[in-house]
């Protein structure tokens, strides 16, 4: 992200501890104004630490906390420009779905015009224009969820954080809400910011994704780069599913893994380093042995509505998960094979700093040598 | 019907008989023509005409009614307040030294506290009379309140207080428009349960009361001791009356809140459903 722009939320090392549990350490972010960002990490990985702190609710035990470029580590949760919609949408009970509506906006000391104006215009935003009257224990848990939303939103926030919101609806209603924030994202232009501990969610909705393990920001990407890209072997594990193998880079563009040499895409690493190799189970193909690039035995396979989980045994005792389209016979030796392009190398120990510095040099490489 | 069941309910209408037995004796003969209670002479209102012409106690009925909702009303302000302070202690240790000192009250005898009172009022040069009798009224009522409001508070969704900062409401806003709204069943119930302990007090009182004032308990009491006059009676009975109101308006207010809210969406309901 290169933005000469004064990002609208900024992190500078900012770490929380209790005691001596360290939940958050030395986490830097730059949040750009009007984009859809999402913490993506399992539960204790300190993602909703990281909103709560944005939120004003948590104090941090070190580091800064910037809001266009302004300190705020001091400014109390009341007076900030953001709002929350959190986990159980915490729903005020004696009051109706206009009267939550309302809350802020009241608050704020508008007119009874301005705040009827406001709540119908957020009322129809999540689409319960119909349910003002309605009370909150007459309303689904879909629809708890909407008045959450414009509850928080018809304070006109800078920032909306939204704290695992959609854990609690079914698939088929999660899908459809996942939409419909998308779409109000980018209908109102705010920045949203948004906690979830499901990649698929993250990767469907973000522009851009912080993936967090340990308290420690993993790596941070748009959804494609950081599901073709990996840095490591927890971010590919936790992203979609995935192979991984022990390898040895033998020079630029040739990996050695499961006993064989494989032409690849990637480079700059040092000759015979060793290293992880990940590939995913969507871009693997089964074919006949003459044609594969492996010979493996299926081992499983399950139904899994528009394709086939196959998982297979490679020679060398390598477990292989496949996503194909056609039925295979257990028991069957069959042939494997990928693309060069579909091998995606992972170096021990490497930050994303260097990660994106041997990109660079790689691919100024190229460059140079197609002149 | 069950054989089970029907012992059951044989069970249970022997236990209610046996409690109020004593309470329907007395008012069958609060309406005797006779002026003892043994031997029915015949029906009359007697008893009654006395008691209403009975200007003593009838002011002495006012000054209790009136140290009841008082010192109810006080007691809900205050235990209100103290089940919050409570509630928001964050050391567990102090929480409970607060809610065991709370609940000790509670369970001390009437009679000790009485006394105690008593002694303070004496040692500090404190007038005995109506005064009295309320502070020390407010004060067992407080327990109460605290008992009755702590479980709501706890209860009460920990993101209702987090949503209402988050919406820029600051402490007094939160606590006027989220806090209390939500643990109003909690303070009602503390308010009528003092406000029924403070009516039927006698211990406490007794030792309080002094000269020229006294609640119906105590007058009671005393009157008893002359020997029993049906007018007693006749006072008892209304007494029950008034109780049996005061359980079904607390009874009426606590499900008309939840039946209005009913009411209004099943108003909505038709309006909606077809969109």
């Amino acid at each position: 992200m290169t933005n000469t722009s004064t990002p609208i939320i900024e992190f500078k090392n900012v770490g929380l501890s209790y005691d001596d549990d360290e939940i958050l350490k030395n986490i830097d972010l730059e949040l750009e104004a009007g984009k859809f960002y999402t913490l993506l990490g399992p539960s204790g990985s300190g993602k909703t630490t990281i909103l709560n702190i944005i939120s004003g609710q948590l104090k941090v035990t070190h580091g800064d906390i910037l809001f266009e470029g302004n300190v705020i580590n001091d400014v109390p949760v009341e007076k900030r420009r953001m709002n929350t919609v959190f986990q159980d949408y915490g729903l005020f009970p004696n009051m109706n779905v206009f009267d939550n509506v309302a809350f802020g906006p009241s608050i704020k000391g508008l007119s009874k015009k301005e705040i009827k104006n406001k709540v119908t215009e957020m009322l129809s935003l999540v689409k319960l224009s119909q349910y003002a009257d309605r009370e909150i224990t007459e309303l689904s848990g879909g629809q708890r969820q909407r008045v959450a939303i414009a509850r928080a939103l018809a304070n006109d926030p800078d920032v909306l954080l939204l704290d695992e919101p959609l854990s609690a609806l079914d698939y088929k209603l999660r899908k459809e809400m996942q939409y419909e924030l998308r779409e109000i994202q980018q209908r109102l232009g705010i920045t949203f910011v948004f906690v979830t501990h499901d990649q698929e969610e993250a990767l469907a909705m973000s522009d851009w994704i912080y993936v967090m393990n340990d308290g420690v920001i993993q790596q941070n990407g748009s959804p494609e780069d950081i599901y073709d890209e990996p840095i490591n072997h927890f971010v590919a594990d936790f992203i979609g599913e995935s192979n991984i193998l022990d390898g040895i880079m033998k020079a630029d563009y040739l990996v050695h893994f499961t006993g064989k040499d494989f032409e690849n895409v990637d480079a700059g690493m040092r000759p015979n380093e060793r290293v992880e190799v990940v590939l995913r189970p969507e871009d693997l193909d089964l074919t006949t042995i003459d044609n594969g690039k492996l010979v493996v035995t299926i081992d499983d396979q399950s139904f899994r509505g528009d394709y086939y989980e196959i998982t297979a045994i490679d020679d060398d005792g390598n477990e292989w998960q496949v996503q194909a389209t056609n039925k295979s016979k257990i028991g069957e030796r069959v042939g494997l094979t990928f693309d060069p392009e579909d091998i995606h190398i992972m170096r021990f120990n490497e930050s994303e700093n260097d990660f994106d510095a041997r990109l660079e040099r790689y691919e100024d490489d190229v460059d140079d040598a197609k002149k | 019907m069950s054989k089970k069941f029907r012992w059951a309910n044989i069970y249970l209408w022997f236990v209610f008989i046996l409690l109020y037995l004593p309470i329907f004796f007395l008012i069958v003969y609060s309406f005797n023509s006779g002026s003892v209670m043994q031997g029915w002479s015949g029906f009359s209102l007697k008893h009654y005409n006395e008691l209403f012409s009975d200007t003593r106690i009838l002011e002495i009925l006012v000054n209790t009614f009136l140290i009841a909702l008082l010192s109810s009303l006080l007691a809900s302000i205050i235990g209100t307040g103290g089940a919050l302070y409570i509630y928001n202690l964050k050391h567990t240790l102090s929480k409970n030294v607060f809610l065991s000192l709370n609940n000790i009250l509670l369970v001390s005898p009437d009679v000790i506290i009485g006394a105690s009172f008593l002694i303070l009022f004496t040692v500090m040069g404190f007038a005995l009379g109506f005064t009295s009798v309320l502070l020390s009224h407010i004060a067992f009522s407080i327990p109460i309140v605290v008992l009755m409001v702590l479980p709501r508070l706890q209860e009460m969704n920990q993101s209702l207080v987090a949503a209402a900062k988050d919406l820029g409401a600051n402490n007094w806003q939160m606590l006027s428009r989220v806090i209390l709204p939500v643990i109003s069943p909690g303070i009602l119930a503390g308010f009528f349960m003092a406000f029924t302990y403070s009516l039927d007090d006698f211990a406490v009182t007794f030792f309080v009361t002094g000269n020229g004032f006294t609640t119906l308990s105590v007058e009671v009491y005393s009157r008893a001791r002359q020997g029993v006059s049906l007018e007693i009676n006749a006072l008892s009975a209304l007494m029950f009356m008034v109780s049996l109101l005061l359980v079904l308006a607390y009874y009426v207010i606590s499900t008309r809140a939840v039946r209005s809210k009913k009411r209004g969406t099943r108003l909505v309901l038709p309006a909606t459903e077809g969109l």
